[in-house]
């Protein structure tokens, strides 16, 4: 205890006070749920808990024997094959275009945020509308121009597609204004020095901006990568998890599980657990990758 | 006390770790006004009570003796609906001479809400939401069997078949708010342009198909009928009418499901599908909008949808949804109101007030359920407000009323089985779904479904 104190008390110690607010709300809002929701998963518990029965490893095997998890995780792993390289390499090329400070590009980059701070149900609801199989503004169009009329939200070949790029069209802004920040810390010696050596632009980007932002790009690979692998407001708000289950991503299923009827607390949270340990070892993965570059 | 607190930390766990993504509850506006009106009311109905008190004999039954009280009343009635309720509770609160005050919130999570406070053994005293929620929430719901021995309210002014809905072994969890069933619209103008008779909806089966077919004018974008796969409502409560429940009890008295060899969904499956193969059902997850926008000669859904086609100026025309091969029924969800093991007597006592006073007609002729029922186009529960003459005038209404009262109120499984959610939300789509999308035979696609939903039934056997 005293030692404790002394350490408090002392100039290295002080920054213990500084960060105890963040650990506070750390540990309620992040471990102790995780701890909690990786005990639950070894239950069997309603929606109120007031049936709390020791499961054993039940529901982790329930979940590899059950279709719809499998599915689930086919289509997750589907949706993020999609979204993540159009989100780190198109965010990427466009913030090259973009990073220069004239007034056009603080235009098209106020476009490409705008959509970042609009909520993921109002986003659903409006590409519903516009894209909607017969009453869609986009398919009437699409279908004036004598291009048929493209079923978006049925048919299973393409629905998810459209659900990434719902996905992408939300969140691209974020990646690519990360990117313009990074490209502009580039020195703009390096940029001067290549042009003396006769690098066109193209050429710029390829061998100085790309390997100057690679810290950022692995940011960006890492956040997209966790983000559509937890994917749930877009696919619930606009297909709910259909056409025959095409789109129903593994945290929307979870969703259905715990929150439906005959809720499955216990089983909702072991589906939680496999995701998360996906999720965690992709990404500590990445970090290892990235740090050996380093 | 450990257990209480490993609840609440564990409900914690669930909302925020492992259901990421969720949205927050959104309590309605109502709550905090009422909040700050309970308070002033409160103080002031006690000022009131405590000079009455020397007046008032000891004689009352203390049954029936309403203390100043507040009641919380939580649903999640967000909808236009809910600004209606919000009036009529404000009426209430205005109006009654108890000194309650229903406090109410409205929240488009009540699930999670609930599911959180209840395993805190906190909550609402006073539930409004569907009888099939006795399944979830059944140990936190009092018994309301003496609501009719305490208050002025008949027991046969209600619809048999609705109480029986709420009930269960002779107790009555609900008394029922709300009917919600699914109507057959059609658009009349569409009816005549295809030259049949617009003030009469289809009476059979065969009839809505040879409709469909009649309407239907792909030029135009125009189809006859509205089917939707990813309704499984309205797969529901149409499925019914061909093959009857999905679960019932056999001989033995065990739960059985009636999907296997069920030809009555068979024939529901075939028709849909042919349905849409011919371009006379769209292949869509969202009919309403195409009914609203003029494109839908028919489609199935709940009284929700004709406010939709009465901004939008449809000339439509409502009836029940067509009798199939099953027979005359009426498949119905009943909402409900429910007082909660929370509730301490006083407040059980003055929730049985405000129910009493909602079932009530007034010297006027005024009743909140009438207004409910005809401001949001809801058939009542109440024999009295079908024969009232408001009523009766609303064509809507009148439209959407199941005249034959004896008739047997069951939705898609006997209303008893618990797990009537999952056959709804797991297995309806597991057979609708395959045989528009894959090309299933109808027949192996309810054949996959005996085996989902008696994994389901088993559980409650």
């Amino acid at each position: 205890m005293k030692k404790i104190k002394k350490i408090l008390h002392s100039a290295d110690g002080s920054a213990y006070y500084f960060i105890f607010p963040s650990i506070i709300l750390l540990l309620v809002f992040n471990v102790i749920p995780l701890v909690f929701s990786f005990v639950l998963s070894f239950c069997n518990a309603n929606m109120t808990l007031d049936h709390v029965d020791f499961a054993g490893i039940s529901n982790f095997t329930k979940a590899f024997t059950d279709s719809r998890f499998l599915n689930s995780l086919k289509v997750t792993a589907l949706f993020a094959v999609i979204e993540v390289p159009i989100q780190t390499f198109g965010a990427m090329i466009i913030a090259a275009m973009i990073n220069k400070n004239t007034a056009g590009n603080k235009f098209f980059r106020a476009v490409y945020f705008l959509p970042v701070i609009c909520s993921a149900t109002a986003i659903g609801i409006m590409w519903k509308m516009i894209l909607h199989s017969n009453v869609g503004f986009f398919t009437y169009m699409i279908q004036m121009a004598g291009m048929g009329r493209i079923n978006y939200f049925n048919d299973p070949k393409i629905t998810l597609f459209v659900v990434a790029f719902i996905s992408i069209w939300r969140s691209f802004g974020i990646s690519a204004i990360v990117y313009v920040t990074a490209i502009q810390n580039v020195s703009s010696s390096i940029y001067e020095a290549a042009e003396i050596d006769g690098a066109n632009k193209l050429q710029q980007f390829i061998n100085v901006t790309v390997p100057s932002i690679r810290p950022t790009f692995w940011y960006i690979l890492m956040t997209r990568l966790a983000g559509s692998l937890q994917i749930f407001d877009i696919v619930y708000m606009t297909t709910g998890g259909g056409p025959n289950f095409t789109t129903e991503s593994t945290v929307t299923y979870v969703y259905t599980r715990a929150f439906s009827a005959n809720s499955e607390m216990g089983y909702a949270s072991a589906m939680s657990f496999v995701l998360f340990v996906m999720i965690m070892i992709i990404t500590v993965l990445l970090y290892r990758r990235m740090n050996a570059e380093d | 006390m450990k257990k209480k607190v490993l609840s609440v930390l564990m409900s914690a766990a669930m909302v925020m770790s492992a259901l990421t993504g969720c949205g927050s509850s959104s309590s309605g506006s109502a709550a905090n006004a009422a909040e700050s009106k309970a308070e002033e009311k409160s103080e002031e109905k006690n000022e009131v009570t405590e000079s009455k008190d020397t007046e008032e004999t000891a004689t009352e039954d203390a049954a029936t003796e309403v203390k100043p009280v507040t009641v919380k009343f939580w649903n999640s009635f967000t909808g236009s609906d809910g600004d209606k309720l919000v009036e009529l509770v404000n009426k209430f609160n205005d109006e009654n001479k108890d000194g309650i005050t229903v406090e109410m919130d409205i929240s488009s999570n009540l699930d999670e809400q609930l599911s959180s406070a209840f395993a805190a053994g906190e909550g609402p005293a006073l539930l409004l939401f569907s009888s099939a929620s006795r399944f979830t929430y059944g140990d936190y719901m009092q018994s309301m069997n003496d609501i009719f021995d305490k208050t002025s309210l008949d027991k046969n002014d209600f619809i048999e078949s609705y109480v029986d809905y709420c009930s269960e072994d002779g107790e009555t969890y609900l008394i029922p708010f709300q009917i919600v069933s699914f109507y057959l619209y059609w658009n009349k103008d569409l009816f005549e342009a295809a030259g049949l008779d617009p003030e009469k909806g289809p009476q059979t089966w065969d009839e809505y198909v040879e409709y469909s077919k009649a309407i239907t004018d792909a030029s135009k974008n125009i189809y006859g009928s509205g089917l939707c796969y990813a309704y499984n409502y309205q797969m529901a409560h149409v499925i019914q009418r061909f093959g009857d429940l999905a679960v019932t009890k056999d001989d033995s008295g065990k739960w059985a499901a009636n999907f296997e060899g069920n030809t009555g969904y068979a024939k529901f499956l075939d028709m849909y599908k042919g349905l849409v193969d011919s371009g006379d059902n769209p292949l869509t997850d969202d009919t309403d909008s195409m009914m609203t926008a003029g494109q839908l000669g028919m489609t199935i859904n709940g009284p929700w949808l004709s406010s939709g086609m009465d901004t939008a100026g449809i000339n439509y025309g409502i009836t029940t949804v067509p009798t199939g091969d099953a027979g005359a029924m009426n498949s119905v969800e009943v909402l409900g109101f429910s007082v909660t093991t929370v509730a301490t007597d006083e407040e059980k006592a003055a929730a049985y007030k405000f129910i009493e006073w909602w079932n009530t007609m007034d010297a006027d002729g005024n009743c909140p359920a009438l207004t409910w029922s005809l401001e949001n186009g809801c058939p009542a529960y109440l024999k009295s407000l079908i024969e009232n003459e408001q009523y009766q005038a609303n064509a809507k209404v009148m439209a959407m009323t199941n005249k034959d009262t004896s008739v047997r109120s069951d939705f898609i499984t006997s209303s008893a089985f618990p797990g009537v959610g999952q056959i709804i939300n797991d297995v309806l789509p597991q057979i609708t779904q395959p045989v528009l999308f894959d090309g299933k035979p109808a027949e192996d696609v309810l054949k996959d479904a005996q085996t989902l939903a008696d994994d389901i039934v088993s559980k409650y056997n």
